[in-house]
């Protein structure tokens, strides 16, 4: 059953590439992956509701259940490789993982290091802070101090918008940059909706909310530069479960809503 | 989501023994490379001294964690990648050696120049003079500074957290996000790491006091 | 595809890793000279003060050398402002490193002490002086010369410690590192420079410190 099915996807992946006019020489990746009949795919477990810890302290959340059901309609085993945040990138470009499904945002300055396929899900950058805390727009950063995690969307598009005389101190993690707003080491921070929500519920006498959207940004499942084989196969495998409802459903279930329509790279 | 429970320190607890396993690998592996470098540096030829003591110098004066990072993923960039085990042995093998190296030598040499003297009136090789009159001697000397050195070497593992590797404190930064409650996981966490290192401060000083009061029996008032 | 260096980006960007490496040279220097009075006092507390501020002393030195940095450092930045004070990430860095070094550098100084001979101490006494005067003029001094090199020893490991307080914001050269490796997804190329960075701070110091020792305690006695 699975050899079949293997066999079939194999055979689908090498059409595909045929068909848009790839040499099969460079088709590396995949072959090798079917032959060892195992994927490693990043995991990163501290930014839920992408990936988290679950009760049993095992591995879960939206993008991890995502890896889990890709390797299981490829046919093969699942390693996940444990990345911090920060370390999603260089586990690519050093080989650890054969492709990164850790909520990676599609951004230019990120495809110049990797290749994305077409998004699988999306997510929204706001700012948030305590009721008290005057922001109704982007102008009013000036003179706050506004924390984020490094190597995050965040990091790329809020200084964009911060008007000058915005304070913007960097954390390594998800957990030191909320744990700064707790504290109220920062007047606001900026983060992925689902977070800023999540710390909301966790701390209700803070009172935080979302300020205001920055942006909404389409993730995607990043590939090393040159394995236009794995990518043809991954973009073939997102196409099937967006129209399938697989992804969607997935999404629903980790963030509690509904998946926004997902346009093609 | 969740509160801290029972389970989390439990997975906070199991953590632990990745702490233990790389602190007695990197030094039982770092030991043997570490009394290497201390017998090149006091080598007789100019060129080993120097080569050692660069070694040395690279690894004390650059921090674990750029080493660590470049051994795991930039040699990975030369075709040459390493297992998350094989990497953080490698480098805290390393690492460990630099400073046992340093902390031996500083021993070898504390014996006095007239032990050297007279082992060789007493026509003793190198080798000889080395072995069966110095080390025994220097190795009595180095033991206080190097069980001290252990309990660096133990609160230094917690840098492996940065190539994904789940140990002590990667577990506790795990457990702060899932649980959102970074006042109750460091604490836990900080006397995790006290109760591994304390005996080991404990046993350190207690070697020294030893050992100094043999040192200085004519010392004493 | 094979991986190509691409240094420019990183050089491009130099001037920042520059500001970063002196703040980083500027927090380890302010607190060697703080936590060596820290250890200075701690030191003749643990040996000579009275029984509760010695278990004090004790309480603190092992429970700061047996515990992480970042521990700690997290416990100043995080948990110090629900009881009222609250700093900025580049001042409790300060703060922690001081208090840190401080531990460490009290226990080499005591062992330093402890290491002049007793007939030094003996004729403080006769000559009439008291504990904190033979502290101060007979034994500090040689004391600190024959931990001299432990001292420096401790002070590169603070100063290469110092690459954790990136973690709570503070944005010295590791900071600087993490925000540029980010932003420019050249990980390998800044930290290869930044290590080299590290290191010619690292020997600088060593060589200050020989230098130091000469001037202090060799000439001085040639006199």
């Amino acid at each position: 059953m699975t050899t079949k099915l293997r066999f079939l996807v194999a055979a689908g992946a090498a059409l595909f590439a045929l068909a848009i006019g790839v040499q099969t020489a460079g088709a590396q990746a995949l072959d090798r992956i079917l032959k060892d009949k195992k994927i490693r795919i990043t995991a990163e477990v501290t930014s839920p509701p992408f990936g988290i810890l679950d009760k049993d302290n095992k591995p879960t959340g939206s993008e991890i259940e995502t890896a889990r059901q890709l390797a299981k309609d490829l046919g093969v085993e699942l390693e996940l490789v444990q990345v911090t945040g920060p370390q999603r990138i260089p586990a690519l470009q050093s080989d650890r993982a054969d492709l990164a499904i850790s909520s990676l945002s599609i951004t230019t300055e990120r495809a110049k290091s990797v290749w994305f396929s077409s998004p699988h899900g999306a997510l929204s950058i706001v700012i948030g802070a305590g009721k008290n805390v005057n922001i109704k727009s982007a102008a009013d950063l000036a003179g706050k101090k506004i924390g984020m995690t490094r190597a995050t969307l965040e990091e790329q598009v809020v200084p964009k918008v911060a008007p000058p005389g915005t304070n913007i101190v960097f954390f390594d993690e998800h957990s030191a940059t909320q744990q700064a707003l707790l504290s109220g080491q920062v007047d606001a921070i900026g983060g992925a909706a689902f977070l800023i929500n999540e710390l909301a519920k966790r701390n209700p006498d803070k009172g935080i909310e979302s300020k205001f959207t920055v942006m909404t940004a389409f993730y995607g499942i990043a590939v090393k530069p040159g394995n236009y084989d794995l990518l043809q196969w991954v973009n073939t495998w997102v196409f099937v479960n967006k129209q399938n409802g697989v992804l969607a459903k997935i999404y629903k279930e980790h963030t509690g809503v509904d998946l926004v329509d997902l346009p093609a790279l | 989501m969740r509160l801290f429970g029972l389970n989390d320190f439990l997975f906070i607890l199991s953590a632990t023994r990745w702490t233990i396993l790389l602190s007695l690998l990197a030094f039982a592996l770092g030991g043997l490379l570490g009394a290497v470098i201390a017998v090149l540096r006091i080598s007789r030829f100019s060129a080993v001294r120097l080569a050692a003591a660069s070694y040395v110098q690279l690894f004390q004066g650059t921090p674990l964690l750029m080493q660590l990072f470049l051994i795991y993923y930039g040699l990975s960039l030369f075709g040459l990648r390493l297992d998350a085990w094989t990497a953080v042995t490698i480098a805290y093998t390393i690492y460990a050696a630099a400073f046992l190296g340093d902390i031996w030598r500083g021993c070898i040499q504390a014996i006095p120049k007239e032990q050297w003297e007279a082992s060789r009136a007493l026509a003793l090789g190198y080798a000889h003079q080395l072995f069966l009159v110095i080390m025994p001697q220097a190795v009595r000397i180095a033991i206080p500074p190097t069980v001290g050195f252990l309990v660096q070497l133990v609160k230094a593992t917690a840098v492996a957290s940065i190539i994904g590797f789940v140990e002590l404190t990667r577990a506790g930064q795990l457990m702060t996000n899932a649980t959102f409650q970074p006042m109750i996981v460091y604490p836990i966490v900080a006397v995790l790491y006290l109760s591994l290192c304390w005996p080991l401060s404990v046993w350190a000083q207690h070697l020294e006091k030893r050992f100094r009061v043999e040192n200085v029996m004519g010392r004493r008032k | 595809m094979t991986y190509v260096f691409q240094f420019g980006i990183v050089f491009d960007r130099f001037p920042e890793l520059l500001e970063g490496a002196l703040l980083t040279i500027r927090l380890a220097a302010m607190a060697l000279v703080l936590g060596l009075i820290v250890a200075v006092t701690c030191a003749y507390l643990r040996m000579s003060g009275p029984k509760p501020l010695r278990v004090l002393v004790g309480a603190y030195v092992e429970g700061i050398r047996n515990t992480p940095f970042l521990v700690q450092l997290y416990i100043i930045f995080f948990s110090l402002p629900g009881m009222g004070i609250r700093m900025d990430a580049n001042q409790a860095a300060l703060v922690g490193m001081v208090i840190n070094f401080g531990a460490y550098a009290t226990e080499i100084v005591r062992a330093g002490v402890q290491s002049v001979p007793a007939g030094q101490i003996e004729v403080g006494l006769a000559l009439g002086l008291k504990r904190l005067q033979i502290y101060r003029f007979i034994v500090l001094f040689p004391a600190i010369k024959a931990v001299f090199p432990a001292l420096a020893s401790q002070f590169i490991l603070l100063l290469l410690g110092s690459s954790v307080v990136s973690a709570i914001s503070a944005n010295e050269l590791t900071a600087i590192a993490n925000t540029l490796q980010s932003t420019t997804f050249r990980a390998f190329e800044v930290y290869i420079v930044v290590t080299l960075m590290y290191l010619a701070i690292a020997v600088a110091f060593r060589g200050l410190f020989a230098a130091l020792y000469w001037c202090v305690f060799v000439r001085g006695r040639e006199r």
